[in-house]
């Protein structure tokens, strides 16, 4: 299946998803399509999440990533931590896997045969060395996988080490201007409780969250821009065997959801024992009415003013059974 | 109490006084000695700095948080000597405006500012601070936002329900009276450069710092904190904040900000993971500073992410260990976005404390319900009292208990459909 709708089914409540797409409809053929979503994807920069779960993985889209990167020239780095090198390669073509710089920290991670081949310091040590990089250009550098590093560092460096890595663009004081730095990071999100994950997500600026039906895969996309609201976005895709994104209409919605019982839409104007809705006549009526509250100034003078009948005010009075009525003055008993 | 003084001094030395009375023809009374400076003056002369205001309740010393509306909140403004935690909303988007605002108050009072950050560099922080709004200009601008939000409804003075328009107005936007105390800013504007410049900031940015980050902490508190703290306290005292140096020209406030207080990047894993080995840090360090801060001519801002705090007796701690506390809740991504009750805020806005000082009782607001708006110039805050009646549109009533409970029993089916306000 080729091509496909940006407007994916359920969007979340957001309101502000769909963020620079729908004009392109039709004038654009499916190669810009294609190009549209990872370019918008990738065009941020910063620190991106990819979050996979067993049932959809997502070391595939992190390759079909890294390929696009590469094809535009950028330099790529990789940092290998779970799978072997032939196995992160295979399916790249010679001239992507040429330009990929790979660190492969998955044959030996604690240095132990010592060949010098491995970066000392080991991840930390690798990642604190890009961070320190002065090439100019652009550079993708992507983790495999940051759940490794997370249960291999501790939370909090990782988030600074990213964090430096990701923010290296930004200091101006360097001579030699840096180019836009892009961190990918594969994160397996049932391996970690909601800490790690909800700290890694407050750092990054585009997280990916797979998901999907029995048939086909859907990335829920949420940009956080600086300063801006965020905006969701739901995409349908699938991976060619070569690693190019292929994106999709997203599964046939059913039929319309029955309505909820809980929320019976009963028209709340029948069955009153007053009228909310007036005629003209009654709402004139109603409008020129004196409220009993209201103080207005023919109430107070006829309240200053005694009315005719009433020569003095009244007092009425009706005893108790507790009442005494008894005139007498009980004080004068005392003997003083 | 002058006069009392004053009266004091002529008695014990008439013969000065009559022989000042010939000389100068203004008073006959003549002060004994030395004209007392700096703190010796007591009762005498009333220190007055630039920005301040004593509080209205206590006399207690008020600074601006650059929001009038918050100011207004806060029982008239946030005291010297206190810390005001702002706990960050979901996406961080407003939070860091309130930051703002307090920071370019600061810059607009000449006083000193102390920015801290593990994220950003203090001087993008300041370049991004809000434009002030002058008098002239201030209510033209303002007008325009303000009319295309108005409603003609709103103009129609209630009949029955008369009593909701005693409920006390959140200020009206307007210049304010007294231009040294609450300025407006415009967001959509930078703050002109040269009043950078002109003011007076050190900045603490935690990355440039760390000159080892694998180091063996000895103290409990994070390395991160323990820097910060040194790096306050040598502010303090190099820059007189605190009185010890007696022959400062003039005092001054000295406005701290910290930014993200509590989140990974400032080496704090309680973020991270519900049982951390220090989770006392972050209390510890509010501790220690609102020490250093009730010894010193300063008022401190802080933000925080709570949302990602995992263990919640953290938050009850830090709660407790600050003086006014104020929660911001963003609608983004909630199922509230589409309440229609919430439709035109972006937020929820919760004072969840507000100091007791030197006092019994504190200046809360009778009314709870605050919401927030971020339009295109302002922040706004405003109470909700959005009422809709169903079927009339030009009046507005309450449906009353008793309604509510006629149609309780069909489970509350128009839910979304109008809003029932409780009377208060």
């Amino acid at each position: 299946m080729v091509g496909g709708i940006m407007n994916a089914p359920p969007l979340s409540p957001g309101g502000g998803g769909l963020w620079a797409m729908t004009p392109s409809g039709g004038a654009r053929g499916d190669t810009g399509r294609k190009s549209e979503m990872m370019d918008s994807l990738l065009g941020l920069g910063g620190l991106m999440l990819l979050r996979d779960s067993v049932e959809w993985e997502g070391r595939s889209l992190l390759k079909a990533l890294i390929k696009k990167s590469a094809l535009s020239g950028e330099q790529v780095h990789i940092l290998g931590c779970e799978v072997s090198e032939e196995e992160f390669r295979e399916g790249f073509d010679s001239d992507i896997n040429n330009r990929l710089v790979y660190h492969d920290f998955f044959r030996d991670p604690l240095n132990w045969s010592k060949t010098g081949e491995t970066l000392p310091g080991g991840p930390l040590g690798a990642l604190t060395a890009m961070c320190k990089r002065t090439d100019p250009g652009p550079v993708t550098i992507a983790l495999d996988s940051l759940s490794w590093l997370l249960l291999h560092l501790p939370c909090t460096t990782l988030c600074q080490t990213l964090h430096a890595l990701s923010h290296q663009n930004s200091c101006p004081s360097d001579s030699s201007p840096v180019g836009q730095v892009r961190v990918l990071g594969l994160l397996h999100e049932e391996l970690h409780g909601p800490g790690p994950v909800g700290a890694l997500s407050s750092l990054a600026q585009t997280e990916v969250a797979l998901g999907g039906t029995m048939s086909q895969t859907s990335a829920h996309i949420l940009c956080r821009r600086p300063r801006q609201r965020p905006t969701h976005q739901t995409q349908w895709f699938c991976i060619l065997p070569d690693f190019s994104l292929d994106l999709q209409e997203g599964p046939p919605v059913d039929s319309p959801p029955h309505p909820d019982p809980h929320t019976l839409r009963v028209d709340p104007t029948t069955h009153l024992t007053f009228n909310l809705h007036l005629s003209k006549e009654e709402r004139e009526a109603r409008d020129s009415l004196t409220l009993p509250f209201q103080f207005s100034s023919e109430k107070q003078q006829a309240l200053l003013r005694p009315g005719p009948g009433q020569a003095t005010s009244h007092i009425f009075y009706e005893p108790d059974t507790y009442d005494d009525l008894d005139q007498e003055d009980p004080d004068d008993d005392l003997d003083i | 109490m002058a006069a009392a003084a004053t009266c004091g001094t002529g008695a014990g030395s008439t013969a000065s006084v009559a022989s000042a009375a010939s000389k100068s023809k203004v008073t006959s009374f003549q002060r004994r000695g030395p004209r007392a400076s700096g703190t010796d003056s007591g009762g005498l002369r009333l220190v007055s700095i630039a920005g301040t205001r004593p509080s209205v309740r206590n006399g207690q010393l008020l600074v601006s948080t650059g929001l009038p509306a918050l100011d207004q909140l806060l029982g008239g403004g946030l005291a010297v000597g206190t810390v005001l935690l702002i706990e960050e909303d979901k996406y961080n988007i407003y939070s860091p405006l309130l930051f703002k605002y307090f920071l370019a108050e600061g810059i607009i009072s000449g006083h000193t500012l102390l920015v801290a950050s593990a994220k950003e560099d203090p001087a993008d922080i300041l370049q991004e601070l809000p434009a002030p709004l002058l008098d002239d200009n201030c209510k033209k601008e303002l007008d325009e936002d303000v009319c295309n939000h108005k409603t003609p409804e709103s103009n129609v003075k209630m009949k029955i329900a008369w009593r909701y328009q005693l409920l006390p107005k959140m200020e009206q936007i307007g210049p304010v009276s007294s231009s040294r105390f609450g300025h407006y800013y415009d967001i959509s504007k930078r703050i002109p450069q040269e009043l950078i410049e002109a003011s007076n900031w050190h900045g603490f940015f935690l990355p440039e710092k760390r000159s080892s980050p694998l180091k063996v902490e000895s103290c409990s508190l994070t390395h991160g904190y323990l820097k910060l703290l040194q790096f306050i306290q040598n502010i303090i005292y190099e820059e007189g904040f605190d009185g010890s140096n007696p022959q400062k020209k003039k005092k001054n406030i000295l406005r701290i900000g910290i930014q993200n207080l509590g989140s990974p990047l400032w080496g704090d894993d309680i973020c991270c993971t519900e049982n951390c080995d220090n989770s006392h840090s972050l209390t510890k360090f509010l501790y220690l500073l609102r020490g250093l801060l009730r010894t010193s001519l300063s008022a401190c801002i802080i933000t925080m992410p709570t949302h990602l705090i995992q263990n919640k007796a953290i938050i009850a701690r830090v709660t407790n260990l600050s003086d006014t506390v104020v929660g911001l809740e963003s609608f983004i991504g909630s199922e509230r976005e589409t309440n229609p009750l919430y439709k035109d805020y972006h937020g929820l806005i919760h004072i969840r404390q507000i100091p007791r000082l030197n006092n019994l009782i504190c200046d809360e607001s009778d009314v709870k319900d605050l919401a927030f708006k971020l339009k295109r110039k302002l922040f706004t805050i405003e109470y909700i009292t959005k009422l809709k009646s169903y079927g009339l549109q030009d009046q507005k009533y309450f449906l009353t208990g008793h309604l509510q409970r006629k149609f309780a029993m069909k489970k509350n089916p128009f839910r979304g459909s109008y809003t029932l306000k409780k009377t208060y």
